[in-house]
């Protein structure tokens, strides 16, 4: 069961990316993440269970990288507003998306000011413990400052709550689609379903 | 036709117990520049969130006197970074937020969006993924993004901090086809050498309240010129120590000189 | 919700995940990733640390597919961190990392089944690398996979509470009075 799942994850998708190349770099990657577990699990166990859930674990890392592949952050983001999510919701995957680089250029820029300045993670856990604060401290403060002028320019740019937003071209949803996606579902719940009774 | 009418005007942050704004009383009309100067802390931005109507009703605190907004408002905030919409993945995409907020049927949003991105210069930026844009280009489109809402009333905090004298220039001249286009501006800015071209009237503000209201000739008089509020020509003048009165911008000094 | 606490969330999904990747540079065996949940509880109730919480997992499962069913683990560490905050344990270092080392305990009851059950306790390589050394000292499964998570989650917790509670006490008073339980978070009010 596991290993056709497998199978079924890493066969590339007939309309949306034409061809076995996309498939061929999904499988690498995921292969490539899955290893680690595989050498671990046999560090930890028999070879019966190393089988049973590095089958699991590698169905589940194919299943994302592909999603992660095939994902559009845009594309996602009006696709929720599309499908009638909340506009807020949407917001709070877009908006951490995009803060994660900002916060860790800033980090990095702290830390290269405190080396320049001497302050070095080097020696005792006290030392690096005192230079983890040293880090730590204006990252956090700078970014909660932030938050007020965030929350202004959201309100001042309509994004309040139970507004009816105009989705930007969102991707078309068919209803081959839309019955596809039950009919996953429907399976899950039904193994899931076989596997607990 | 006034765009905003502020009477007595007093506003406590949170938990702070002197006023940010003290008895200020301001009105802008359609058509209007009007330019908030003073030292950092003076309460210029503060005036702007009042204006904004975002002051106290998103920020706390409390607000005695009356603030009448007569017009949709739009106010660009001075860090372009933390405006920036985090769901917009084109320059195009973060223009046309707001609008999609409005809930504008998407032929209006295209036109509005079109016409923000045009007179920002934004055409050859508006497939850019924003996160990849420098500190000015950011500003331009947030800028851009504000204008696109169509706001009768436009304020701006520091609109020319992140630009180059470039960038500055063609702002500047923006804002003065916006206000010839019957929009009311209020701005708040130290760029003071813009205001003898720009500003229809200058609003100097020292520790919450009005100290003086005027034309930009303002910014040479000797008081302001002693709390560093005159432009470079008032300021080099009085340093040289020259007679006054003081002139304001290069022109008149040559008019002086002769 | 307001819209305030609304911009609150990214931004302390976003400090968890920097931190968890800043932490390298000054080389301890940390992860922090719970840091911004700690913080968005004390500052502004549970239902916005349990938001932050899901938003982190859920932004880093994109990153590493398998971190999705700890989830679970970020929510406990908001409600018990809205226990602590309640308490007044991030007034001081002196209840805070105590209060930290036994949300450790709590984590790593937490994450074992998740990791023994789904992954056969290979999460991460740290965790791994000490269930090996439960093994090689004797443990059985269950127990060398509690006791890898708790190696790590250990100390982890107790820096993140005694981290939170100097962002609170550094916090300027009225940045701390835009949240709704910034004040009684830091004994203010």
């Amino acid at each position: 069961m596991l290993a056709l799942a497998l199978v079924l994850t890493l066969t590339p998708g007939a309309g949306s990316s034409p061809g076995w190349r996309p498939g061929l770099v999904v499988l690498r990657t995921a292969l490539l993440t899955a290893a680690p577990f595989w050498v671990f699990l046999l560090v930890l166990h028999d070879v019966t269970t190393t089988v049973a859930i590095g089958l699991r674990i590698t169905t589940m890392v194919a299943s994302f990288v592909w999603l992660v592949a095939a994902l559009e952050p845009a594309r996602l983001v009006e696709a929720m507003v599309a499908a009638g999510w909340s506009a807020s919701l949407a917001y709070l995957f877009g908006a951490t998306l995009s803060a994660v680089p900002v916060l860790k250029a800033r980090a990095q820029r702290i830390v290269e000011a405190q080396r320049a300045r001497g302050l070095s993670a080097r020696g005792g856990i006290a030392a690096r413990l005192r230079a983890l604060r040293a880090l730590a401290l204006p990252l956090v403060l700078s970014a909660l400052h932030e938050v007020d002028e965030r929350a202004l320019a959201l309100e001042t740019r309509g994004l309040v709550p139970g507004i009816r937003r105009t989705p930007l071209a969102p991707p078309p949803d068919t209803p081959v689609e839309r019955a596809a996606r039950w009919a996953l579902l429907l399976a899950c719940l039904f193994a899931l379903f076989r596997r607990v009774m | 036709m006034r765009s905003l009418t502020l009477e007595g005007v007093s506003f406590w942050y949170p938990a702070t117990d002197s006023p940010a704004l003290r008895n200020v009383s301001l009105h802008v009309a359609r058509g209007e520049i009007v330019a908030l100067v003073g030292a950092l802390g003076a309460g210029a931005s503060t005036l702007l969130l009042v204006a904004a109507d975002l002051a106290p009703r998103v920020t706390g605190g409390r607000l005695t006197g009356s603030a009448a907004r007569h017009d949709r408002s739009g106010i660009v905030l001075p860090t372009p970074w933390t405006q920036a919409s985090g769901m917009a993945f084109s320059v195009w995409d973060e223009v046309a937020f707001g609008p999609a907020n409005l809930g504008w049927p998407t032929h209006e949003i295209a036109r509005q969006v079109d016409r923000a991105i045009e007179q920002l210069e934004l055409a050859p930026l508006a497939s850019r993924d924003p996160v990849t844009l420098s500190g000015g280009e950011l500003q331009r489109v947030i800028i851009a993004a504000i204008l696109a809402m169509d706001p009768g009333l436009v304020l701006l905090d520091e609109p020319a901090a992140e630009l180059d004298s470039d960038g500055a220039r063609t702002l500047w001249r923006l804002i003065r086809r916006l206000a010839k286009d019957g929009k009311a501006v209020l701005l708040a800015t130290s760029t003071l050498d813009a205001l003898p071209e720009v500003a229809d009237r200058v609003v100097w503000l020292e520790d919450g309240a009005i100290r003086a209201v005027g034309p930009p000739d303002l910014l040479a008089d000797v008081a302001a010129c002693d709390a560093g509020l005159g432009t470079s020509v008032a300021t080099v003048w009085r340093t040289s120590g020259l007679p006054g009165p003081y002139p304001l911008t290069v022109a008149h000094a040559l008019r002086r000189w002769r | 919700m307001s819209i305030r606490l609304l911009a609150l969330i990214p931004v302390a999904a976003a400090i968890s995940l920097a931190l968890s990747a800043a932490v390298d540079a000054v080389a301890l065996p940390l992860f922090l990733d719970t840091t911004g949940t700690i913080l968005a509880t004390a500052l502004a109730g549970p239902g916005v640390g349990i938001a932050t919480g899901v938003v982190t997992s859920a932004v880093n499962t994109l990153r590493n597919p398998t971190f999705w069913p700890f989830v679970v683990v970020q929510i406990i560490v908001a409600l018990y961190a809205w226990v602590a905050a309640r308490a007044g344990l991030f007034r001081s270092f002196r209840t805070a990392v105590p209060a930290g080392l036994g949300l450790g305990v709590i984590a790593s009851l937490t994450s074992t089944p998740i990791s023994y059950f789904v992954f056969g306790c290979t999460t991460t390589g740290g965790i791994a690398l000490t269930t090996a050394l439960g093994r090689a000292l004797g443990l059985p499964p269950v127990g060398a996979c509690f006791f890898g998570s708790f190696v790590s989650d250990f100390g982890d917790k107790a820096v993140t509470f005694a981290l939170v509670t100097s962002v609170l006490r550094a916090l300027p008073r009225r940045t701390a009075a835009r949240f709704p339980w910034a004040l009684r978070a830091i004994g203010a009010a």
